[in-house]
């Protein structure tokens, strides 16, 4: 089963890893964060290493995206953000994975405080016939 | 090009085999086996396919697995190990080969190892695909693939994986794995419908030859003969399961006339001569469920006493939420919407289940011929939401407009 991993957040100013240029993770205690970064670090390399992991990409900052409207039958390009929205999209894993309860356990993982990991499961083509 | 591919995937297993008699690694013998396919592909169309080409295979992969060998030891200087004064010993191909695709099934299902792992392993060393070819398979980057398998062998070697046979009392267990593999490889080709990702692979077949030869090596394992009987059974309506658009076409609507007999013939044999036995296997019983829907001129004359007798029985053999689904589907058409909604109580009640598309689906449909419109509504809502299947999420909203904009077709 694929699982998409979508990263929320606002790094201010944006950068990677995201966590630090938040607020909210910069004012962790040094082993908390220590901690978060291991955990995430290893399940990462774990992902990788046993091949669960099929790709995934840290994201340009959202001032620097193109928008494409439709305006009285063309496209109309304005420069982003998408929107003022409180976080944007920063990147994206993908994984495929035996189970939603394994896909879970790995977004934990992917967790931290100031901004919000989002797990979408993946459309596929074929279906069952009963 | 294609008769050289076909004698390599039917060698394969026996090449690997006679390898592994000698020198145990895993990684090692694909390596040297993969390089003598090479050779093959190179040579035999110059020189013609020799007359014993398994001999040929086994004698070039193990010149190059006692090379790869001397240059490790020229490398790395170590003493003398009964692993290498194994492999210095020529390789010959006349083993026993009778159940060697059964032995490496069983190194490849190894408890070790999880469920993706050994499917792939299987697929690889067993039935012979490249890692191109499994990972368009599976729709994930050739990278990925080698990375499940390098992790795959080395787990095998950490658990100390010997290529032979299990104990008497540890077999049952290894050989249910191997089928569950040769099951899950087959749901995967199944279910998929045909489409630009379909690959020069077909898993179904892939998973009805492996099975078949498990058969061969185990002739009277009734669960074996179930699990092939079940994959040919259900194999035999691959041509009926979807529309010239590439849609779905649910068992109920689909056109018989398009099932293939001779598969379903060879399923229902197989069956018959595996039931009077006694004990009686979950694949043997879904087995016989598909077999009743085989049998039968069109949806409403299937017999669903006998599909409800059955999944009841299935229930005490293997329950879950996907027999207490169908159960409750085959009830309903015995006894009415009403009885099949109520199976389908503790189900709902369960915190796992929320996420659990079929769950919506069966219950909008038992909801909307129980003249519950409301109900049915909400419910198929609710599992367009929850499936992760483009043809079936189309299915859903299609049933969902029906009854919220009525005059549609």
């Amino acid at each position: 089963m694929k699982y998409v991993i979508l990263i929320h957040s606002n790094p201010v100013p944006w950068g990677h890893p995201t966590g630090d240029f938040l607020p909210e993770f910069q004012a962790l205690p040094d082993d908390v964060r220590a901690r978060l970064v291991h955990d995430f670090e290893e399940v990462l390399g774990e992902l990788q290493a046993n091949g669960e992991l099929v790709g995934g990409e840290a994201l340009g900052d959202p001032a620097a995206a193109t928008l494409y409207r439709w305006r009285d039958g063309a496209p109309l390009a304005v420069d982003g953000p998408y929107s003022e929205a409180k976080e944007h999209l920063a990147g994206f894993f993908l994984v495929d994975v035996e189970s939603r309860e394994r896909a879970e356990q790995i977004v934990a993982k992917f967790a931290g405080p100031g901004e919000t990991v989002e797990l979408r499961p993946l459309m596929s083509s074929g279906g069952p016939d009963q | 090009m294609n008769a050289l591919a076909d004698v390599w995937r039917r060698e394969a297993p026996h090449v690997m085999a006679a390898l592994l008699r000698h020198h145990g690694d895993l990684g090692d013998c694909e390596d040297a086996a993969l390089e003598a396919a090479e050779a093959a592909t190179r040579q035999w169309p110059v020189d013609g396919v020799p007359a014993d080409p398994r001999a040929w295979l086994v004698r070039v992969a193990s010149r190059r697995l006692v090379d790869r060998f001397r240059a490790d030891r020229a490398r790395t200087r170590r003493e003398a190990s009964d692993a290498r004064r194994a492999v210095d010993t020529p390789v010959t191909g006349d083993v026993p080969a009778g159940d060697d695709t059964l032995q490496l099934l069983v190194l490849c299902c190894h408890p070790a190892l999880s469920r993706p792992s050994q499917v792939a392993l299987s697929l690889r060393a067993v039935a012979g695909l490249t890692v191109a070819q499994i990972a368009a398979a599976y729709l994930v980057p050739p990278r990925t693939m080698t990375q499940r398998l390098t992790r795959a062998r080395s787990q095998l070697r950490r658990a100390g994986a010997r290529f032979a046979l299990p104990s008497e009392e540890e077999l049952p267990e290894r050989v249910a794995a191997v089928l569950d593999v040769c099951h899950l490889v087959f749901t995967e080709g199944y279910t998929r419908a045909s489409g630009p990702e379909l690959v020069d692979v077909a898993l179904a077949e892939e998973a009805i030859r492996l099975t078949r030869e498990v058969h061969r090596a185990l002739p009277d394992h009734d669960e074996v003969a179930g699990a092939l009987a079940l994959m040919l059974l259900t194999h035999a309506r691959s041509a009926a399961r979807t529309d010239p658009h590439g849609d779905l076409v649910p068992l109920a609507e689909q056109d018989r006339g398009r099932w293939r007999r001779e598969l379903i013939d060879e399923g229902v044999a197989l069956l018959e001569s595996t039931l009077p036995h006694g004990h009686v296997g979950r694949y043997q019983l879904q087995a016989a469920i598909a077999a009743v829907h085989a049998e039968a001129a069109t949806y409403e004359d299937t017999d669903w006493r006998q599909i409800t007798i059955l999944y009841g029985m299935l229930h005490r053999v293997a329950p879950g939420p996907a027999v207490t689904l169908n159960h409750a589907v085959a009830a309903a058409m015995v006894h009415g919407p009403t009885t099949g909604l109520a199976m389908l109580d503790p189900l709902a009640a369960d915190p796992a289940m929320r996420r659990h598309h079929r769950l919506y689906a069966v219950r909008a449909h038992l909801h909307e011929s129980a003249g519950h419109p409301e109900a049915a509504t909400e419910d198929y809502q609710r599992a367009a939401q929850l499936t992760a299947s483009l043809p079936e999420q189309r299915y859903l909203n299609r049933r969902l407009a029906r009854l919220t904009e009525p005059g549609r077709p």
